[in-house]
């Protein structure tokens, strides 16, 4: 059984998620503040951590705590599930290690799926299974049970919203994808410009690859389309 | 703003016209000054006739004339020997005589001595004078007799004809008569008649009595000299008037005194050499010196009022410099200064120019014994003149008086140059005061309206705050002012920061209690529900997500200018984010008409697109809320030189008045009350203009020309 670990000071929302999560079938642990869930995590690490960022009178003792863990474990999957929805807290969040920043807004559904596939990803990442249900757009390759992406057999390391999002617009490359459906297929509920910034962060990371990268097109008014190199 | 006519410079310039009090308080000064010199002229000239009149105290010898003795003089009787300007011909003619014509004196009826027949009206009368020139006394009488009768060629009497008898006293006080009496008009006969009055004869011809005898249309004339030694201080003259030819009585007699006995005898006076040669040294020092008898009757003169021989006049000499300075106050100040001065004529009517009596409270008080002085005004009121008398005492007696004059000219030539020298410093004192006091005053008023300007410029016109004011070093009160205005604004800064972010922190706040909400609903929903249940949790989901939607609106704002603030700024064509915007706006809302107009080409303008496209989010969001079904959303993008006008422009209810800036302001909105679907902060316009400014564009709204609609007008700069 997967342990997942929730560290959120909020009592009745903690309580919520680990119901749900209880119910899909993990074993979940509650903490209320950092020291405390970094005691148990000296002892014994879990398979998932969900961080909030503001705990009890710490207002960044997530960022310290998700630190802490990377610095634990390196593959371990965090995620910040968190009230704050800054462009900044988001950057801060995931540039620390984090593999998700999720809004509190996320609803149930989506939270499962974005676990279930955090499990699968760190799962097969272990494991040396052979390559299959592989996309291939030019040099883009993406592999779905992985949820992983390479650029000319580089890995570009995406967010599981982030993958989602490049997964959705490379399947029908020239088909203008709008934000509304970005959202659908990235499992989130966010407003227009949050997935203006998620598009620009996937941008750099490719372009961190491959300065030229040029293949994700803003149709403005619409949405982005993904261009296959010629 | 600036209403420059009452500036704080023209208060100080207004104030300091009080400055102008200096020169009205100098030139009293100067008067005051004026005064006192005026009295000190007054102790001088008194003191100068007292050494005068010190010269000439127990002199007898000086005022032995008869007529100082007399109780009064009288004109007519009591003679003045005028000093005469030049010699008399003696032709007859009167000629020399004229200038003098207003000593001469008219004799008649009053001065009738005998007359024959009372009841035959008198015709006899005559106009006479006596001078003095040269040691002669020079006498004229102009006689009219309508009949003449001469004297008989052989007759032996002298006296029983037309005749003027002439008797006085001689200075060896023997008592001498004599008569003129002519036979033919030509050179007269002069005869000493016996001592004795009552007797007429025998006559001795005296030719020390020149003279002419002339006939007129109405009678004769008679010019004559007598030395002035045979003429004592008594001398009278009488016309003796026969009109029968044949009787020859004489029917009346005229003269200026009875001549019978010394007692009756009129006096002369015949102005003193000696006294002359006096005070003759004294006219250096004075203006006009007079010696008068006890009568005011002018002894000796020496001197001339408008000679500037004056101590008064001799201090102040002139020194001529040709400096820049001297020669602007000889060529502006002077003229200007002599249009409230006046300077003292050279050229003055003088009525006592040759006196020979003299009169005023000066000359009578001396008289009476006492030193005293008089101010007059010469009569064409050109200048003053200062009088002052002192007595001459001899014996304890009165006998006369020095009189010295002076006009006030020194006085007042000193009296100018001390104003003339006062308006030079006040004039000076005042340019530089005044000039200072302007330069402080506009340098205060620089100072208050860089502070004025800096306080408007801090706070703009929707009432937020621009820019700090930077509080001022100086340490007086406007510092002061600057220093409070600077805290003013910063912490209206503050207030306005924290309004600006409250909904964001608001937001923040709320998410928490609406995800433990959420979460919950969603708890529920997993489970089966009956169908009443599952109702009321569908209804309050939909209540959690718009909560949650308005959350998000209301973060919106503050997470744009957080991310504004490290947004990458590229080069971007803007008709194709406007047209592309209208594109997918036209797909998402197939009813609504879109009548667009993008130029063809591609505008580059400087900024990140995304934002231009959330820009044109919010306005066509706001122009589809505010349109009127089935009218068509006008969007133009022009170029207007380096700048690109976007106009959206709906049909619709109009803009209230005052709310055109406003609407643009975080949290306002303008809707009506009405039923609405969705959440309005007010904050779609607050993130356009946000927007725009990023792109340092400016936003307006305003109602359409026809009135019929809104415009919203957004212009942004071209690269």
């Amino acid at each position: 059984m997967k342990r997942i670990a929730i560290v959120e000071d909020e009592v009745a929302i903690r309580e919520n998620y680990k119901d749900v999560l209880q119910q899909h079938g993990y074993s979940v642990q509650t903490y209320a503040d950092r020291p405390s869930a970094m005691l148990a995590f000296n002892t014994r690490l879990p398979d998932l951590a969900i961080i909030d960022i503001g705990l009890g009178n710490e207002i960044d003792g997530g960022f310290t705590l998700c630190q802490s863990l990377r610095a634990l474990s390196n593959t371990l999957p965090i995620i910040f599930l968190t009230a704050r929805d800054s462009d900044f807290d988001t950057v801060c969040g995931l540039r620390l290690g984090a593999d998700d920043y999720l809004s509190k807004e996320v609803s149930f559904p989506h939270l499962t799926a974005r676990l279930a596939a955090l499990f699968r990803r760190s799962e097969l990442a272990a494991s040396q299974t052979p390559k299959e249900n592989l996309l291939e757009r030019g040099p883009l390759t993406i592999d779905a049970n992985r949820m992983q992406v390479y650029w000319d057999q580089h890995p570009i390391e995406l967010t599981v919203t982030e993958f989602w999002m490049v997964h959705a617009l490379a399947k029908h490359p020239g088909h203008v994808r709008s934000r509304h459906e970005l959202m659908q297929e990235a499992k989130i509920f966010v407003d227009d410009s949050t997935i203006t910034s998620h598009v620009k962060r996937i941008r750099k990371k490719f372009m961190a690859a491959a300065p030229e990268f040029d293949c994700i097109d803003t149709v403005y008014g619409m949405g982005y389309r993904w261009d296959s190199l010629a | 703003m600036t209403r420059f006519p009452f500036g704080l410079r023209t208060k100080v310039i207004g104030l300091s016209l009080f400055l102008l009090c200096l020169p009205w308080l100098g030139y009293q000064y100067v008067w005051e000054m004026e005064k006192y010199l005026r009295h000190g002229q007054e102790r001088t000239l008194e003191g100068t006739t007292q050494a005068l009149a010190t010269a000439l105290h127990e002199r007898p010898k000086l005022f032995d004339g008869q007529a100082s003795f007399l109780k009064q003089v009288e004109k007519s009787r009591d003679l003045y020997a005028y000093p005469l300007a030049g010699a008399i011909l003696l032709d007859g003619k009167l000629n020399e005589w004229q200038e003098y014509q207003h000593r001469f004196i008219q004799y008649g009826q009053a001065n009738l001595i005998m007359r024959a027949d009372p009841n035959i009206p008198l015709t006899l009368s005559f106009t006479h004078m006596v001078g003095q020139y040269d040691g002669y006394l020079y006498a004229f009488f102009q006689v009219v007799d309508p009949t003449l009768v001469y004297r008989g060629k052989n007759a032996l009497s002298v006296d029983r004809n037309d005749h003027l008898s002439i008797a006085t006293l001689a200075p060896d006080n023997q008592f001498k008569r004599y008569i003129v009496a002519t036979t033919q008009p030509g050179w007269i006969s002069a005869f000493e008649l016996p001592a004795n009055p009552k007797q007429t004869v025998p006559v001795t011809p005296e030719v020390r009595i020149q003279g002419q005898w002339a006939a007129t249309d109405v009678g004769y004339n008679i010019e004559l000299r007598i030395p002035l030694d045979m003429v004592g201080s008594k001398l009278g003259f009488a016309i003796n008037d026969v009109n029968d030819s044949k009787y020859r009585d004489i029917s009346a007699i005229v003269g200026t005194s009875a001549l019978d006995t010394v007692d009756k005898l009129g006096t002369v006076l015949v102005p003193s050499p000696e006294i002359e040669s006096i005070i003759k040294g004294m006219s250096h020092y004075s203006s006009r010196v007079w010696v008068v008898d006890k009568h005011g009757r002018v002894l000796a003169k020496s001197g001339d009022i408008r000679a500037n021989s004056s101590v008064w006049t001799r201090t102040l000499e002139d020194e001529a410099s040709n400096s820049l300075w001297e020669s602007f106050k000889r060529n502006y100040l002077h003229p200007l200064y002599y249009k409230i001065l006046t300077k003292p004529p050279q050229d003055f009517i003088d009525s006592l120019q040759d006196s020979t009596e003299l009169d005023g409270s000066h000359i009578r008080k001396a008289l009476a014994g006492q030193q005293s002085s008089t101010w007059r005004l010469t009569p064409d009121n050109k200048a003053v003149v200062l009088a002052a008398a002192s007595p001459i005492w001899i014996d304890n007696n009165v006998l006369g008086a020095v009189v010295a004059e002076e006009t006030t000219h020194g006085i007042r030539t000193l009296r100018n140059r001390a104003l003339e020298k006062l308006f030079n410093v006040i004039l000076t004192i005042m340019s530089m005061g005044t000039l200072a006091l302007f330069f402080f005053a506009s340098s205060i008023s620089n100072r208050i309206r860089k502070l004025r300007d800096e306080a408007e410029n801090a706070i703009d016109s929707q009432g937020r705050v621009r820019n700090h004011l930077k509080p001022s070093k100086a340490r007086d009160e406007i510092g002061d002012l600057s220093r409070s205005f600077s805290s003013i604004v910063g912490r209206l800064g503050q207030y306005t920061h924290y309004l600006e972010n409250m909904s964001s922190r608001l937001s923040h706040e709320l998410r928490t209690p609406v995800a433990v909400v959420r979460s919950s609903l969603e708890h529920l929903n997993l489970q089966t529900l009956d169908k009443d249940t599952q109702k009321y949790v569908d209804r309050a989901q939909e209540g959690v997500s718009r909560l949650s939607m308005i959350l998000n609106n209301m973060s919106e704002a503050t997470r744009l200018e957080q991310s504004l603030t490290q947004a990458d700024i590229t080069k971007f064509p803007l008709s194709q984010v406007v047209s592309g915007c209208m594109q997918g706006y036209q797909m998402t809302y197939p009813e609504q008409h879109f009548s667009v107009k993008v130029p063809e080409q591609s505008l580059m303008m400087q900024g990140v697109p995304e934002y231009i496209a959330q820009l044109m989010d919010k306005l066509i969001a706001n122009a589809l809320e505010f349109c009127d079904t089935g009218s068509a959303i006008e969007v133009t993008l022009t170029q207007v030189g380096k700048q690109a006008t976007l106009l959206i422009s709906n049909l619709g209810p109009e803009l209230p008045s005052d709310m055109s800036e406003q609407i643009f302001d975080s949290m306002v909105s303008v809707r009506i009350n009405q039923a609405q679907d969705k959440p309005h902060l007010g904050l779609g316009l607050y993130i356009a203009r946000l927007v725009a400014e990023f792109h340092q564009g400016q936003i307006l709204a305003r109602n359409r020309s026809d009135h019929k609609g809104v415009d919203i007008l957004v212009t942004l700069p071209l690269s």
